[in-house]
């Protein structure tokens, strides 16, 4: 040991989010810096457009904030905080949009998403969590293998005479359960592009759920299931690429399946892909064309699950030593491989559409708050971020609001409804197919 | 814990029942640590706990009620704008209610007369945008961006960018302060109306009670609005760019631009500074640690210590970087004299010029402080002062002596003797140390080196930011002034005779070192037998 | 008796006087502030006799007024409830003039004439209001805020550290002077802030009220290398700010002023008898009047950028305002006032806001420059109702920090003698006052009776006023009557 330092032991650690224990280090080198709350200074616009926290803008109250959170956190890990109604609250009353995460990132190694998901899963495991409209959600799956609890039997009536489902195919389509029940046009257009771009797409003989919503509120065992059956009844296609049109099944198969099964996601068996990248892909190739013009002003909404929250994921474990470091030496997520590129190619790529962007954008981006279980409990919640996004739309003029998860697209078209603006909603997968010719 | 009935009822009436709570898992978010500024130390672990209450008020109408119930019905409370200041921006007695201000998030700018006004929930990268947006800047403190632009006007508020006007205290106009009774000051031109535009008087200056050169930690009060001074800037935009982590502005070359020069020694260095004030040219002019150059490259802070394990004692000694911002603020041809001047400067001196980014990670608009934390997960500038650069200069020498000896817990940096820079042109110049070290570890001995450099700026006769509630003010009063700390307390005593406004500061430190049993034996100056002030 | 010897013995027999016709001369001043009457003066040399004879007074219950400078405007110094006046004109020391720090350290009784003399020897200036009389004290228009006429540094104030004697007696350096040992110290005194509390705001603007000043850190500047000026005719008042506007926040020039033809006459006049109605009558309503200089390093080079960009803003965007190096039909007025405005006003001549009828009530605010015209109209309208000529009133706009405000002055000019007129002075120089107040004028330095208008509207401001007054000075004896105490 060197005389200038303490010969500190090294301790385990993992990214395993079924124990809090492996996040203290993390909750407890919080610094309050707001990181998670604040636009990303540099590009902080303004007065107005400022946050890109929905928990903490919802309630101004510190602890539903990240930095809120790593306290709490910390007194739970220590066993110093009893559940209560409103703790649950605090937890749950969260998209788990992965801003603070990257805007914690942008400037240390904390992983505060993954505190935030074991806080979870440290809840359910002690009978605590999740909130009774999870619950609801978990019996649904379980009984009709969808979220909303509709007729299992349903799930392809989306599938109309003028989508052409291959037997097998190297691309599989995973549509999810919005596409399939409640945003049908999602996955019809979806089949469209392609179809329309010469490529013959197979689904699952039984489609499931994804799991998105157990995972997210903690309960992980369940999700994991979920995550084997799907992953095995995809690799028995033969399928070698999975699409999908919602980020929130994008993330789950991209990241979240492979945290859950404990490999890489470059071990999955299959690429994960979203019709973002495989139509901006189709589109260089000239595999798809856009010739149809589509007459709009329109701007787009960075959906969490495509942007900050889809890095691909590496298991680890190892020790933590002197001054807080790690070994092995572990590449951090930070929220780098976003699609952010994708969805502006393509809709610079269609003629008519006159495109601007939003005041928040890529990473800075405010997410809706429907996701990932919280529109089901905390519909309030979901309700107030989409009129406070819908507010930039206003700013910014745009006419067309466009996303690429089925959970946005719902959220703003109910708050475009209630306040009565002259805004369309729409997901990217129907602007690209408005813009191919039939 | 708890405040009584009637009080929470009086208060809830107040801000509204959203605006209050006293539940504990609330009330835990609110807690100082375990991480940030002065984080894990003996200070937060001793001083500092959980607010029974916290209430969020909305204009300077309900923090005056709030204060006076609080006076009625013997509550003590603390102001709280971010709490990014860490322990001594938290509550420090039972029963305490904390005041967070984030809701006073007002804002009016009038460009013509180049000032903002802003609630105390105003943070300074929306402030220096809106300002951007209109023809100004403002100086970010080197706390950073996210720091709150009233908190840290009344408290800190310096940057490479005071190379044009140092002192925060030049910068504040028009400003609303609730007294420690409840009584509101309206000082400067909003003494006498609704117009914020000036910042003296009237008459005898009564800005004098919200700061001294370090801030009062809301001990004296809560400021609730303020209008602050913009500087004129230069018309170009300067555009984000980049994806997190890697964002930056990019800068317009011909009207804002950094140069970084290698100096060919440490006199240089300093010689450098004193021409370019001298020539009154340039926007900011810094000296760079050699490790906050690590800490830029660095993708994580595995590869910082694989960096910065490379530098030597040598290689420290011999890093001489001046950085200098140049700014067209009267047109591209006054850039370019500008640039010709510092040339000319460089050319005497043997400065080389280095390959620079035409962006700025930090300083413009973020002021990049959350990296501190990267390193060690626990950070403090021990000490922040504002001089000439006849002290400035020398300041870092003597504080990397006393740090040798508390190496560890501090993080081993070769004798790294800080930052210093020029400040108003160089009429004054500026010296900052910063420590870091993981809380983790045996800390004792981190308190023990704030103390110990307290007594070296004593025995040196150095001025410091470590006066009133920074250090033991029954040990630094006797030898600044002399005796300024009897002064403050009369100040303390008249305006807050209760002391129910955030106690026990002005003398918490003074407490911490009578009630942490390792600071003990560091006592060796005279305290009285009960500190002046009612217990609570 | 017995004070007059407790004194002499602090400071000296030859330097305690209660003779009348010494007496006589702090009774009164330039202002309309009724003449009191101390029973001494006292004359002390170094800081710790100040520091012994506060104390004195402090313990006795007696009365101090400071005195630095010799001639007084705003009756700060006329004693209004007896007692002691403490004469600092023998503190004349120059202690230090530190070119690498760019600062000196002056005592109380150091003239604008001494400290321009001094810092001229070293090839350094200091910041100046406009035109003060030579043998006025820099420390005591430094802390009273007299406004420069400098505008292009950010910094402001040139105000550091300083030792002061508290109401109670006590010695106290305050902000980087505060250091134990002191000037023998690492610290030089270059911050005034601190320490605990920003104790140096509560002496400024203070009218002698917080305690007596002892010596003081100042920012001084280098001199110039080039300098040249550029001098505008102005019948538009609002056309000139809509100027000033564009181009100050672009760090353009040195010193810049706006003088009505009346004070200009007064400031230019040779010959004053001779000059100062021939003046009056020719020159321009207002003179926009700007020094650009060249400073350390290739200043031509800084001087052809400036006025490059002032070229650019006139032609493209000002037309009609004409900037040329004099006065126009004023040949060598140029040259002479670049002199002037950076030196103080010659002791040798009767000071130009005198010379015309050996008095002056000055009234003066800080304003948005947009309402300067506004305040000439309201002024103008209350002048006319009391038979006060419009042609007669001196006029005077300086503005601050890029043009973010400014100082505006209205000199009413007077014959002290003459009672009748005094009183008329006095009921506009009221009524002018309430109504600039209620369109936004901010009296900052709130002298004589405006007090009272001032803290009468200030209620919140006014009360904290007392209550920090009463920690300093709770016996009352610093310069009491002043402001509301």
């Amino acid at each position: 040991m060197a005389n200038d330092r303490f010969d500190t032991p090294k301790k385990p650690v993992a990214l395993d989010v079924t124990d809090l224990n492996n996040f203290v280090y993390d909750m407890s080198r919080c610094i309050k810096c707001k990181g998670c709350y604040w636009v990303e200074h540099t590009y902080m616009p303004g007065v107005r457009f400022s946050t890109r926290c929905p928990s903490n803008v919802w309630n101004d109250f510190d602890s539903y904030g990240a930095f809120g959170k790593m306290r709490i956190g910390t007194a739970l890990a220590e066993g110093k905080l009893q559940w209560t109604p409103k703790l649950l609250e605090i937890i749950y009353a969260d998209p788990l949009c992965g801003a603070c995460d990257v805007g914690c990132k942008r400037n240390l190694d904390l992983e505060i998403e993954l505190t935030l998901e074991a806080m979870r899963i440290k809840a359910v495991k002690e009978g605590a969590g999740p909130m009774p409209a999870h619950k609801k959600v978990a019996a649904n799956i379980s009984k009709e293998h969808n979220q909303f609890g509709a007729p299992h039997a349903n799930r392809k009536k989306w599938i109309t005479g003028d989508v052409k489902v291959a037997d097998k195919a190297e691309v599989l389509y995973f549509p999810g359960c919005s596409a399939s029940y409640r945003n049908p046009e999602i996955a019809q257009s979806t089949a469209k592009i392609l179809n329309g771009s010469g490529t013959p797409f197979t689904v699952l003989a039984e489609d499931w759920c994804c799991g998105n919503t157990l995972y997210s509120v903690g309960m992980i065992d369940e999700a994991r299931e979920l995550a084997k059956r799907n992953v095995e009844a995809i690799k028995a296609t033969g399928a070698k690429k999975v699409v999908t049109a919602c980020a929130e099944c994008y993330r789950m198969f991209k990241a979240d399946y492979p945290k859950m099964l404990d490999i890489a996601t470059a071990d999955l068996g299959f690429e994960v892909v979203h019709i973002l990248e495989y139509a901006d892909e189709a589109i260089k190739k000239g595999s798809l064309k856009l010739t149809k013009p589509v007459e709009m002003r329109a701007t787009y909404h960075d959906s969490c699950g495509v942007s900050r929250l889809c890095d691909p994921w590496t298991p680890w474990k190892g020790t933590r030593g002197w001054m807080g470091m790690v070994e092995p030496r572990l590449k951090r997520r930070r929220g780098r491989s976003g699609l952010y590129a994708q969805p502006r190619n393509i809709l610079k790529a269609i003629p008519g559409v006159d495109y601007t962007e939003m005041i928040r954008i890529r990473e800075n981006s405010f997410c809706c708050a429907a996701g990932r279980g919280t529109r089901e409990a905390y519909p309030d919640l979901a309700n107030s971020s989409a009129k406070h996004r819908l507010e930039e739309v206003r700013e910014v003029g745009a006419e067309v609001l466009v996303s690429s998860c089925p959970w946005c697209k719902d959220n703003f078209s109910q708050a475009v409804k209630e306040n009565g603006d002259k805004v369309k909603v729409m997901d990217i997968s129907e602007v690209i197919a408005a813009s191919m010719q039939a | 814990m708890a405040i009584s009935k009637e009080a929470y009822n009086a208060l809830e009436s107040a801000v509204g029942a959203n605006f209050i709570s006293d539940d504990p898992a609330v009330c835990e978010g609110y807690r100082s640590g375990p991480g940030g500024y002065e984080s894990g130390l003996g200070y937060e672990r001793v001083m500092t706990t959980i607010p029974a209450v916290v209430i969020l008020p909305r204009n300077t109408e309900e923090v005056q009620r709030i204060v006076k119930i609080c006076n009625r019905y013997k509550v003590p409370y603390v102001p709280y704008s971010t709490g990014f200041y860490g322990p001594r921006s938290h509550c420090h007695v039972e029963n305490e209610l904390l005041v967070d201000l984030k809701r006073l998030n007002d804002y009016e700018i009038d460009e013509k007369h180049l000032y903002a006004v802003v609630g105390t929930g105003v943070i300074y990268s929306p402030f220096q945008q809106e300002a951007f947006n209109h023809g100004g800047y403002g100086i970010i403190g080197g706390g950073g961006a996210q720091a709150s632009v009233i908190a840290n006007l009344i408290g800190d508020g310096w940057s490479p960018l005071s190379h044009r006007v140092g002192l925060p205290h030049r910068r504040i106009l028009g400003t609303e302060l609730v007294l420690p009774d409840g009584e509101i000051v309206k000082m400067g031109s909003l003494a006498v109306g609704e117009d914020p535009f000036w910042g003296d008087g009237p008459g005898p200056d009564l800005r004098g009670l919200l700061r001294g050169f370090t801030g009062l930690r809301g001990c004296l009060g809560i400021v609730t609005k303020m209008a602050v001074k913009l500087l004129p800037f230069q018309p170009e935009k300067l555009e984000p760019t980049g994806i997190a982590p890697n964002t930056a502005l990019a800068l317009p070359p011909k009207r804002v631009k950094w140069i970084n020069f290698q100096m060919p020694t440490k006199e240089a260095q300093v010689q450098g500074m004193v021409e370019i004030g001298h020539s009154e040219v340039a926007g900011a002019v810094t000296k760079v640690p050699l490790f906050w150059r690590a800490i830029a490259k660095a993708e994580d802070k595995e590869d910082f210590w694989d960096i910065w394990g490379k530098e030597t004692e040598e290689t420290i000694k011999n890093f001489h970087i001046l950085r200098v911002l140049l700014i067209g603020f009267t047109s591209e041809e006054q850039m370019e004299y500008d640039e010709k001047v510092v040339n000319d400067i460089m050319a005497e001196l043997g400065g080389i010029s280095r390959p620079t980014k035409p962006s700025d990670e930090s300083w413009l608009k973020n002021a990049d402080s959350a990296g501190m934390w990267l390193m060690c997960g626990s950070y403090i500038s021990v000490d922040y002062i504002i001089e000439s650069l006849s002290q400035a200069t020398k300041h870092g020498e003597s504080y990397a002596e006393v740090k040798r000896k508390y190496t560890p817990p501090l993080m081993p940096d070769n004798g790294d003797p800080g930052w210093f820079q020029s400040f108003e042109m160089g009429h004054q110049g500026y010296s900052e140390f910063l420590i870091y070290w993981d809380q983790d570890e045996d800390t004792n001995g981190v308190d023990h080196f704030y103390l110990e450099t307290s007594k070296m700026n004593i025995k040196e006769r150095y001025y410091t930011s470590l006066l009133g509630p920074h250090q033991p003010m029954y040990l630094t009063g006797p030898k600044y002034g002399p005796n300024y700390h009897i002064f403050m307390l009369r100040v303390k005593d008249e305006f807050d005779p209760l002391w129910v406004c955030h106690p026990p500061v002005p003398l918490a430190h003074d407490e911490f070192v009578e009630r942490a049993p390792w600071m003990k034996a560091l006592k060796d100056w005279e305290t009285p037998a009960e500190f002046p002030m009612p217990k609570w | 008796m017995r004070n007059k010897e407790q004194l002499e013995a602090i400071v000296g027999k030859e330097n305690v006087s209660d003779a009348k016709e010494v007496l006589a001369k702090y009774s009164r001043d330039y202002s309309l502030v009724a003449p009191g009457t101390a029973d001494l003066v006292v004359c002390p040399k170094t800081s710790e006799e100040v520091s012994q004879v506060v104390k004195w007074a402090n313990e006795n219950d007696v009365p101090v007024v400071p005195v630095s400078s010799q001639v007084h405007f705003y009756g700060c110094s006329i004693p209004k409830q007896g007692g002691i006046v403490v004469d600092l004109s023998r503190m004349t020391e120059i202690f230090e003039i530190d070119d690498y720090n760019r600062r000196v350290r002056i005592q109380p009784g150091v003239t604008w004439k001494q400290l321009t003399e001094a810092l001229g020897k070293k090839g350094m200036r200091m910041i100046m209001p406009l035109l003060p009389p030579a043998n006025r004290s820099v420390i005591t228009d430094y802390l009273e805020r007299e406004v420069p006429t400098n505008t292009v540094y950010d910094y402001g104030e040139p105000t550091q550290s300083f030792e002061l004697v508290w109401p109670t007696g006590e010695l106290f350096r305050l902000g980087s002077a505060s250091v134990n040992g002191y000037p023998d110290s690492a610290s030089k005194g270059a911050n005034p802030s601190g320490p605990g509390l920003d104790f140096y705001r509560f002496l400024q603007g203070a009218q002698g009220t917080f305690g007596i000043v002892t010596w003081m850190n100042l920012k001084a500047e280098f001199a110039t290398k080039i300098d040249k000026i550029y001098c505008a005719p102005i019948d538009d008042l609002a056309l000139a700010q809509d100027f000033l506007y564009r181009v100050l926040p672009r760090r353009i020039g040195q010193e810049v002023v706006l003088l009505n033809n009346v004070d200009l006459a007064a400031i230019l006049a040779d010959d004053f008898d001779a000059d100062f109605d021939r003046l009056r009558a020719t020159l321009p309503a207002w003179s926009l009047i700007m020094i650009i200089s060249g400073v350390r390093r290739r200043p031509e080079e800084k001087v052809a950028y400036e006025e490059k960009f002032l070229d650019q803003v006139m032609k493209n965007e000002f037309q009609k305002i004409k900037l040329v190096d004099t006065i126009p039909g004023f040949p060598g007025a140029g040259r002479k006032l670049i002199k002037m405005l950076r030196e103080p006003w010659p002791e040798d001549k009767p000071y130009w806001k005198t010379a015309w009828k050996g008095g002056v009530q000055s009234l003066f605010f800080i304003a948005r420059p947009v309402s300067t015209p506004l305040y000439v109209d309201i002024v103008s309208e209350v002048a006319a109702r009391y038979g006060y000529p419009i042609s007669d009133i001196g006029m005077y706009i300086q503005p601050i920090e890029h043009n973010r405000a400014a100082h505006m002055e209205f000199n009413f000019f007077h014959d002290p003698d003459d009672a009748a007129e005094k009183a008329v002075i006095g009921a506009l120089y009221r009524e002018a006052a309430q109504a600039l107040m209620a369109d936004g004028a901010f009296f900052s330095r709130p002298y004589g009776e405006l007090a009272g208008m001032v803290y009468d509207r200030a209620a919140s401001y006014t009360m904290a006023l007392k209550r920090t007054k009463k920690v300093f000075d709770p016996k009352n004896v610093m310069n009491p009557g002043n402001l509301c105490f």
